[in-house]
């Protein structure tokens, strides 16, 4: 074959770095009986240097995942369990007056972490959620007078559990479409769980080796960067989008009345990132419809807004999103 | 006698002869009432007496205006248009019956003149007659009670509802409706079909796709280095081709979806690896700049060309006779 760019060297780099990819598989295998989906997204997220939004009951190892994940990258991980009394100051840190000292001395939060778990982030009052999500988004913290960067790479996975909705704060839907994914996980199925039973009656695990250096994530998110998106995936992920918005003139009139918001720029922007490090996972330099599609859900659902007439439908976003992609034309 | 004499002898003669033909004609005129209400009719019987073989007339009747009315009385009596005339022969005599209708809306007392009647140059007069006309009592409290109003019909029927100049046109209305239907049903024809022709006959899928496939080959597009712009369309080809051939929705299904489908197609799955061949080529092509090779090329137009004919439609047994026949005749 004749190559008019330089695909088959960036192969060679896709391939050469994705050994990566295979340890944290397999270690994660190790650890997680199933929810490959799951870890995929993380891999997804840490690879575009986005964050998950995770919704699953209690005991999907929701946690386990990413203290897992933390391990096995040698990386710092923290973990906030949002309650209603949480303050601003005890996720992002504070100043605190050293006697000794006679002075103010900078207490770091736990979002300084490379992977920070935010479990049940809807319990917490608008104004922590606000904090940790400035977080996230510009990736450094102001304390006192001084700003400080958060550490790379900078992976944030909040949980939020769909059963208890009492005494929680429903998240805005500006700042969940900062996050890059909304993964919904499952139960896992009879097979999974007879070894997930097998694996934790067995004893305490060994512990986890480091297998990636952070610095290794960093090269990979670089990568990433370069692998190659034609115009027509761009016009298809464009259709997509726009197929929210105006769900008639993509042969959708039926939608009109179920989807009160359509996705933001951001979703494309978000859509054209993810579909970009599936195509590493696949071990490919350049993106085709396959990946848009495998990373369509988790990236749109949140970024779509439903109408009470859906609601009483029990129409999901999932079917909405699954309705586009049945018609939006593939190039 | 004298000539003198005789003269007057003749014209006494005549005067006698001509008073005793006036007398054989009677006219006598009677009222149904003399006493009637404003507004209320009465009648006047005539009867006329004359010999046979003689024509009269009235000359009132020459009077009659267009209403068919004839103003007596200074125009406070109208009389009608006679509404029996009835006459008896016999004994050489000819009796004339007529029924006049007599009408006042002015109350008062009135003599009616005699009628007369003029036959063979003689008029003869009838009696003379007396109306008494009474006023109606009615004031603004006391309205007209025995004058019945106009009632709409006992048991009205659907056309009693209609204008007059509905039921005069009524030819008119059923050309309009006959049209409306028309307009209505073009309209609803022209939304569904884009034409109020009558549709043509939609082409075979497999004539679609080898037309398709043999105006790719002429455009020569891989030879002139546009790669992706041939898989684009060789594809398209084929989507096409799996969606009219085998309901297969191929035109919103990625590469990975196509090839589950074909696999999962009885009839199809044998032509899996002309469609791996294709589809990787093309994915290629057309995401990646990469430039397939010549060969790659020929064999994805081969494969592609191969799965349609491999998969064209057998002919029903109609159209084999008629193509057996054809073949017979020439």
């Amino acid at each position: 074959m004749n190559e008019t760019v330089n695909i088959r060297e960036l192969q060679d780099l896709i391939a050469s770095k994705s050994n990566f990819v295979t340890m944290i598989r397999t270690g994660m295998d190790h650890r997680i009986v199933g929810q490959k989906h799951l870890v995929d997204a993380l891999l997804i997220a840490l690879l575009c240097n986005g964050h998950v939004l995770l919704e699953g009951v209690p005991g999907l190892a929701k946690t386990l995942a990413i203290k897992t994940l933390a391990n096995l990258v040698d990386a710092k991980y923290s973990r906030i369990q949002f309650t209603p009394d949480l303050l601003p100051a005890d996720v992002i840190g504070t100043l605190i007056y050293s006697v000794k000292k006679e002075t103010f001395e900078v207490k770091k939060g736990p979002v300084f972490a490379n992977f920070v778990l935010a479990d049940e982030i809807n319990r917490a009052p608008a104004k922590v959620q606000s904090a940790l999500l400035e977080a996230m988004q510009e990736r450094q913290v102001t304390i006192g007078d001084n700003t400080y960067a958060l550490p790379a790479p900078f992976l944030v996975m909040a949980t939020q559990n769909p059963i208890e909705q009492e005494g929680t704060y429903t998240l805005p839907e500006a700042q969940v479409d900062r996050f890059l994914l909304k993964v919904i996980i499952g139960y896992p199925n009879k097979d999974e769980e007879k070894m997930i039973i097998r694996q934790n009656i067995q004893g305490e695990l060994p512990p986890l080796r480091p297998l990636v250096d952070p610095k290794e994530i960093l090269e990979v998110q670089k990568i990433v960067q370069k692998i190659y998106i034609d115009e027509k995936i761009e016009n298809y992920i464009v259709d997509i989008v726009f197929a929210t918005r105006q769900p008639a003139k993509y042969g959708l009139p039926d939608l009109q009345s179920i989807i009160s918001f359509g996705a933001s720029p951001r979703a494309s922007i978000s859509l054209a990132l993810a579909a970009r490090a599936y195509a590493f996972l696949q071990g490919r330099g350049y993106v085709i419809p396959e990946d848009v599609r495998a990373v369509c859900l988790d990236v749109m659902r949140h970024r779509i807004g439903l109408t009470y007439e859906a609601e009483a439908n029990n129409i999901s976003a999932d079917d909405v999103i699954t309705d586009i992609l049945d018609k939006v034309a593939v190039p | 006698m004298n000539l003198r004499k005789f003269f007057i002898l003749v014209l006494l003669s005549v005067a006698v002869c001509a008073s005793a033909f006036s007398q054989s004609v009677s006219v006598k005129a009677s009222l149904d009432s003399v006493n009637v209400q404003m507004g209320r009719m009465s009648t006047i019987h005539i009867s006329v007496s004359q010999p046979e073989g003689y024509k009269g007339h009235f000359p009132l009747f020459s009077k009659m205006t267009e209403n068919g009315i004839i103003p007596i009385c200074g125009d406070s009596v109208e009389l009608r248009y006679p509404v029996a005339v009835d006459s008896v022969s016999s004994n050489g005599r000819l009796n004339i019956k007529l029924d006049i209708p007599v009408q006042s809306f002015d109350s008062g007392y009135y003599q009616l003149p005699p009628f007369d009647y003029v036959i063979a140059k003689d008029t003869v007069r009838s009696n003379a007659l007396v109306l008494k006309v009474y006023p109606v009592n009615a004031t603004a409290d006391t309205p007209i009670g025995d004058f019945a109003s106009t009632a709409d019909p006992a048991d009205p029927s659907f056309f009693d509802f209609l204008p007059d100049w509905v039921i005069d046109f009524w030819w008119l209305f059923i050309i309009v409706i006959l049209a409306l239907i028309a307009l209505i049903y073009g309209l609803r024809k022209y939304r569904k079909e884009g034409s109020l022709l009558p549709k043509k006959p939609e082409p075979l899928p497999y004539d679609v796709a080898i037309n398709s496939l043999r105006d790719l080959k002429e455009r020569q597009l891989w030879q002139q280095g546009e790669e992706k712009e041939y898989y684009t369309q060789l594809t398209d080809i084929l989507r096409k081709y799996l969606y009219g051939r085998f309901g297969i929705n191929a035109g919103e299904l990625t590469s990975r979806q196509i090839l589950n489908r074909v696999r999962a197609n009885k009839e199809i799955a044998d032509k899996l690896p002309y469609f791996k061949q294709i589809l990787s080529m093309a994915d290629f092509a057309k995401f990646a700049k990469i430039r397939p090779l010549p060969e790659d090329n020929i064999q994805a137009y081969d494969n592609a060309l191969r799965f349609v004919e491999e998969t064209k439609p057998l002919p029903t047994a109609e159209e084999a006779e008629s193509t057996e026949k054809k073949g017979g005749d020439k």
